[in-house]
Order: C-alpha cells, then structure tokens, then sequence
C-alpha cells in the first residue's frame, strides 16, 4: 500500500469490523489485489500472534489500563448488559483474554466472518461505477463463500431495577457515567434520541451547558450522547462536578434536567436548532470520501446503503410528540444504570 | 485458483501535485484575503489566523485563555446568545490557541452566511471578556489539566519540551494545572486586544467560495479594526537542560512513556526537508524502523513515532512511544540502536522507492480539496515560506540519496545528542 502511496488501517467496533485503504485513483487495483488476498486468507503462523498478542495486550494497557477514566466502559457495559454480547468490549474483559487466544480459535474466527457473503466493499473517490464493478468481479469474484457463523444474540431482557455500582481510582477528579437502554439504530426513537441529545448537550447553547456548566456552575464537563449501536444501544449522560462541588449533588440536578424532558415538551425553537445542526452536520460528513466509504458499509450492514440518503429526513420528520414519548420509553423507572467512578483520594480525606 | 494474484498490479507513483497558489487580496484595513473555492458542498470554511499564540504573551496561558473568550460575550451580547446564533444555523465556530498563530474558524452552510457574519465580525473585532466567563473557562481548563497530569505520554512529552526548550520559553507547556491558578482576566484581554486587529489577521476562505460570499467577506471584515501599537514579538533564547536524561516518576502506571529527542533546524534550513525523510524512515509511517523493531518483532509498543514538529521559530525532532514499564530500558536502547544503526549503514533503495511513493501519496493528501488546500497554504504562509517550498519537498522526497541521508543521520541523530524523558514506573 506505501508503494502504491497509499494508507491503510482498521478498527473494530461491537458491530463490524472494518479494513480501509486510501490511495490514489490510479492505484485502485493495488488496493484490490491485497484486499482480496487478505480476505482468501492470511498466513497464520504461531510467531505472528505471539508478537501480534503482546501488541494488543500493549494497545490493552494504553487504552485502558495506563489511562485515567481508560476502564470505565469496562464497568459500565458490565453493569447494563447481562446476557446480550455488548457486554464485551472489542478488545476483551480482561489482558489474559488476549494472551489465551489460540492460533485455532483466530483462524476459526477468520474462515467464518471474513467471506465474500459477510462482507460488504465500497469503494469511492475518482472511478466510474462500471469500472469499480468490472474491477470488484476481477479481483474479488473467484473467491468461495464460506460458511458463516450463526449469529442469533439473545436479546437483552428488559431491566426491571435501577442499577448503580461505586468504583474508588487514582483518578484526579469524580466522575459519574449514567447507561440507560433504548432502541436500536434503526428505529425512529433512535432519531428523537439522537435530536433529544443534542438538545441536552450539543454546543455551547444547549441546556447541560448554559444551565448546569454556567448559571448553576455545578459542572466542568456535562455530555449525553448516544452509543449508536445497530442493536439496542444506550443513552449515555455524564459529567465531571466543578472543584469543591459534592457529586451526587451534581448527578442529581443533571437528572432533573433529563426527567424534564419527560414532563414538558420541548419547544419549536430548540427543536429547529438542533435540526439545523443535523442538516449542516450531515452535509459536512459527505465531504471527506473515506468518512463517506465508511458511513456507507456501516449502513449497508445495518440492512440498506442507500439509507445514507434518507437520515435528513429521519431527522427532520420528529416532531416535539415523538420527543416526548421516546423520553418516557428510556427514562422510564428501572431502566437506569449508574456508575460512580470516584476519586481514592476523596475516599481518605 | 488466485494464480493472477502473484503478480502485483502495475503502481503508478504521483507524478504532479497542483501547487496552483490561491490568489492574495488585501483588504483595505490590512488583513491579507486568500479564497479557494473548490469541493461540490455548498458548505464554506473560514480561518482567521492571526499572529497572537504562545509566542507573543507575555504570561503563560494568556493566548490560551484569550482565545477560550472570543465567544463569551461582546458589549452588546452575551455568551449565551452569540451561542445560540451560531448553534441554531447548525454553525461549528472554534477558537484554537497555538504555539504561533491563533485561529478563529467558522465552518457553515453557504445559504446561512448572511445571518452569521456579522455575529462572526462582532465576537472578533468587540470581545468584551466578562469575568463570570472567564472564571468557568479556567476551571475547566484546570480540571483538563489535571486529568492530563495523569497522562503518561502527555506527562513525558510536555516535561521534555520544557527540558530542550526551558521552562520559561514561550512554546514550553506549563509544569502545572497550578499555572491556571495565575492567569489573569487583565493579561489574557491586553492579549486580545494588542494581537486581534485587521493587520494582524490573515484570512482564508474555502469551500463554496463564489462572489457572493466574497462580497459578504469584504462588507464584514473589509474595513480596519482593532489597535496596534502595544505588540510585541518576544525574542527568547531556548535554554536546554544539562541533564541529558529525565525520569518523572508516576508508581502506579503499567506502562512507561518515553519521549527522545532535540531541537534541530527550523523550515527554512536547507537541511529541513531532508532531515524529515530522516525521521519517517525511522518513525513516521507503518513500515518504519522503529514500528518494525519495537511493534512487529517484540511485541513492546501498540505503537512508536518519529517526527519533526516545526513551530515557526524553532523545529523539534522527537521520538515517542508507551511501552511496557519493566522493558523501558529494552525499548530506550532499542531507539537508539536504529538511530546508530542510520548513522552507520546506507538504506537501501528497496527500503527507499515505497517510502518516496508514500510521502508523495501524503502531500497529494494535502492538497486534496479546498480545505485540505487551504490548511496547507495557510501553514506554508504562517512560516513565512513561498510556494517553492512545495517543489523543494518534492523533489527531496524523490532524490535524496542514501548517503544524502547517512549524513544528515550523522549530523542529526547521534545518539549521545537526544535528550530522554520516561514518565511512568521506575
């Protein structure tokens, strides 16, 4: 890919895993060529996932374990899911995860998930459709579909009781995470939540802000935002408290803040807001080809690619009602899971 | 079956890059106006740059703080209703404090230009610093800094900054979330108002640029503002440290971080472009020395960098990687090993052709677009270098020989030169 002046990464999420390369138009074909070859099979040697392993154990610690706040999604997924796989993180519960993977369990893995029918490939930037088509068959079109691993999670039961856990850290200041359950993607509460979100917390204008952050100065940091999963996901809110403020105290107006939402529709204006910035921020997203490659496998394994042309309309269709009842649906009582993460050294003073 | 995969599709190496330089206007109160229209959005960005970073206060943190106030409030409005403008027509404004220049910058929507202008003209030209916004900008500041603290890699690079540079040096970060406590609302306006006026500025429009929105450009910040006079361009000498190798002691981390570097010649040195090959073969892409050694063999790192970092007055060539807390020493002198080992053995032009190709594939990176067009002139301007720097990169990039670079190894990287900070375990 270097020789073809080209880039190339990967990441993965609870959802997808997903490879990419950028390089120029007139190299496509080098792109295809190591593309296909990976998906026909890597070289699995003992050496390669014994050095492999120690990166990811290094990447492990860096993310995690090195950093202040770096396992609170640990806690967190934890405490919220009980039965459905987004209890894992991408990366594993714990380093020996990683260091007991076996050479047969990743090649395992491997044969059935990476497949031409598990598989979708965008390719955008400077190339005709016919082309990329003509390209695509070329390189990829001999390669077998494999059997694809069942994938049939069972579904998260609905939470009946709050949940909350305490954590002490050698973290500088208290923090507090709260997970509640909603909908998943592709429903239109994910869309009122999304809107209900921003409301909360997108920009200096919002309510978390200009409420919490300034007139009542209770908070540094307040934020909601949503997972964003393809299945069930969370509506995530968190804060760190301002110097010398009690942060229970600080959790508890945030909350009142969020059950407003419940109880009073939201006005026109707010709502006008917030759809404005989806509109600019949709428009802004197509500009860069690999965001735009990216957004396009992401909906294309969520059910349908050409969905990328309809989420302004998802978003400009809710109305102040269906804000109102997707509130009810998730900040209802006993869907709530609260994770403490305090400072150790508030614990000993 | 996949016996036509043996052979390797034909590569085709970037053969010319469009340095076509935006066309320069000055507007009559003295900001310099560069628009690049381009892109099929009809989206516009726009960046004040203005010469007002770390460099010119006269305080630490008052170019941070003055830029964290540009949106809080003006004599005629308050900070909740400048945000409610821009975050009802969907508007991203920031204000980034730098080392250098300060930027102000406003991406948009085209059809709401009219509406966000003159709001963007009031906040720049009449910020009115109001002292119940400032005292929450510092508290949070400081709250970032002492989570940042606890940061190995941030600990390791900003100690060693101010161990190659002097604590006292204007691009040195500060050694404590303390320092919030002595910024003043006073230095941080006085910042303001003797760095932000129309000659100071220079402005780049990019995106949907079309006459229309050159027009408004022109009606807003056409005319002079601001006063000049109490500028002041600091002269500072760097002051590095005799200690050559500094630990920060940080008990509980399970990772060390380590930053090894010195200060080595600015942009404008014919050696530059070339000790910036330098440091990719040795750090800056996947394939790199340092990643093959460190990541790919033994597994130390998730990953290692090497890089030139090139302010406008001075330029820092640094290596930094978090490893393993009880392979520090492994890791330290495995750095060095691939330094010693450029000093000592010509690459190989097998190692050369794909990093030449992939440099080359990073600066059509850079020009890709309007407003990767942009940043690229807006950086080449604020270093005071003309477009001829392009070709002069390139054609580094593409001729440099492999003794070209053992010297340069030889004259740059001599291990006994680099300065080393850990942060982490001892």
């Amino acid at each position: 890919v270097q020789h073809a002046s080209g880039t190339n990464n990967a990441f993965t999420s609870n959802d997808l895993t997903n490879y990419y390369i950028t390089l120029p138009a007139n190299n496509i074909e080098t792109a295809l060529w190591l593309e296909s070859d990976r998906m026909l099979g890597p070289k699995f040697t003992k050496k390669g996932l014994d050095v492999q392993k120690k990166v990811v154990i290094e990447e492990f610690r860096q993310r995690n374990l090195n950093k202040p706040y770096g396992d609170v999604w640990h806690l967190l997924r934890n405490l919220v899911y009980k039965v459905h796989p987004y209890r894992w993180p991408t990366i594993g519960l714990v380093p020996e995860h990683i260091e007991e993977a076996t050479l047969e369990e990743v090649k395992d893995f491997f044969y059935h998930h990476y497949a031409p029918n598990n598989a979708v490939l965008v390719i955008s930037g400077n190339i005709s459709h016919g082309e990329a088509l003509e390209q695509t068959k070329k390189w990829f079109g001999d390669i077998p579909c494999r059997e694809i691993a069942p994938y049939s999670p069972l579904p998260e039961p609905v939470q009946e009781e709050d949940r909350e856990i305490t954590v002490y850290r050698d973290v500088p200041i208290d923090t507090f995470y709260i997970g509640w359950h909603m909908c998943s993607r592709n429903e239109r509460d994910f869309y009122a939540l999304d809107l209900l979100s921003d409301i909360l917390s997108n920009g200096s204008s919002s309510r978390f802000e200009v409420k919490l952050v300034k007139e009542q100065k209770l908070f540094t940091e307040a934020d909601a935002y949503l997972t964003g999963e393809n299945e069930p996901g969370l509506f995530v809110a968190t804060g760190k408290p301002a110097a010398g403020v009690d942060i229970h105290a600080a959790k508890e107006r945030m909350l009142e803040e969020i059950l407003m939402t419940v109880e009073t529709s939201i006005t026109d204006y707010e709502l006008e807001k917030v759809k404005n910035r989806v509109e600019a921020d949709l428009l802004i997203n197509e500009i860069g080809y690999l965001e735009k490659a990216i957004q396009l496998a992401s909906f294309e394994i969520l059910g349908d690619a050409s969905e990328i042309n309809r989420q302004g309309q998802h978003y400009q269709e809710i109305t102040a009602k269906n804000l109102l009842e997707a509130a009810r649906n998730v900040f209802r009582n006993g869907n709530k899971n609260t994770l403490n993460y305090l400072s150790i050294n508030n614990r000993t003073k | 079956m996949s016996d036509f995969r043996k052979t390797a599709p034909l590569v085709h190496s970037v053969d010319k890059i469009d340095f076509i330089e935006p066309v320069r206007r000055l507007l009559p109160g003295g900001t310099a106006f560069f628009s690049l229209y381009g892109g099929n959005q009809e989206v516009v960005k726009l960046d004040f740059s203005f010469k007002a970073g770390s460099w010119y206060e006269h305080n630490k943190l008052e170019s941070l703080m003055a830029a964290s106030m540009i949106s809080e409030g003006t004599s005629g409005k308050t900070a909740s209703e400048i945000a409610n403008r821009f975050d009802f027509y969907g508007a991203q404004l920031s204000s980034v404090p730098y080392y250098d220049n300060n930027y102000v910058s406003l991406l948009a929507l085209k059809k709401h230009l009219p509406n966000l202008l003159p709001l963007l003209a009031e906040i720049i030209h009449d910020a009115s610093f109001p002292v119940h916004e400032f005292e929450i900008n510092r508290q949070k500041r400081r709250q970032r800094a002492l989570v940042d603290a606890e940061k190995v890699g941030l600990v390791a690079q900003r100690t060693f900054l101010r161990t190659i540079l002097g604590e006292k040096h204007p691009y040195a970060p500060v050694a404590s979330p303390d320092a919030y406590n002595l910024v003043t609302l006073e230095g941080a306006r006085d910042h303001y108002k003797t760095h932000y006026f129309s000659h100071n500025a220079t402005l780049f429009a990019s995106g949907d640029v079309d006459s229309s929105v050159e027009r408004l450009v022109e009606h807003y910040f056409g005319t002079g503002w601001g006063m000049p006079g109490q500028f002041r361009d600091n002269q500072p000498d760097a002051i590095s440290a005799d200690e050559k190798r500094i630990f920060v002691e940080r008990e509980n981390a399970n990772q060390n971080a380590v930053t090894i570097g010195k200060r080595v010649p600015t942009q404008h040195h014919p050696d530059s472009a070339g000790l910036k090959l330098l440091a990719t073969i040795l750090g800056g892409y996947f394939g790199s020395r340092l990643m093959s050694n460190l990541r790919e063999e033994k597994g130390l790192t998730y990953g290692i960098h090497a890089s030139v970092v090139s302010f406008v007055r001075d330029a820092i060539f640094m290596v930094h990687a978090e490893v393993t807390a009880e392979k520090t020493e492994e890791a330290v002198r495995e750095i060095f090993y691939e330094m010693q080992r450029l000093c000592d053995e010509p690459v190989s032009e097998t190692e050369l052709e794909p990093l030449r190709n992939f440099l080359l594939g990073r600066m059509l990176e850079d020009f890709d677009g309007p407003f990767a067009r942009s940043q690229s002139f807006s950086s080449l301007y604020e270093a005071e270098l003309s477009v001829s720097y392009f070709d002069h990169i390139i054609h580094t990039i593409r001729y440099t020989t492999p003794e070209q670079i053992r010297e340069l190894a030889r004259k740059y990287l001599v291990p006994e030169t680099m300065y080393t900070v850990i942060a982490g375990k001892k």
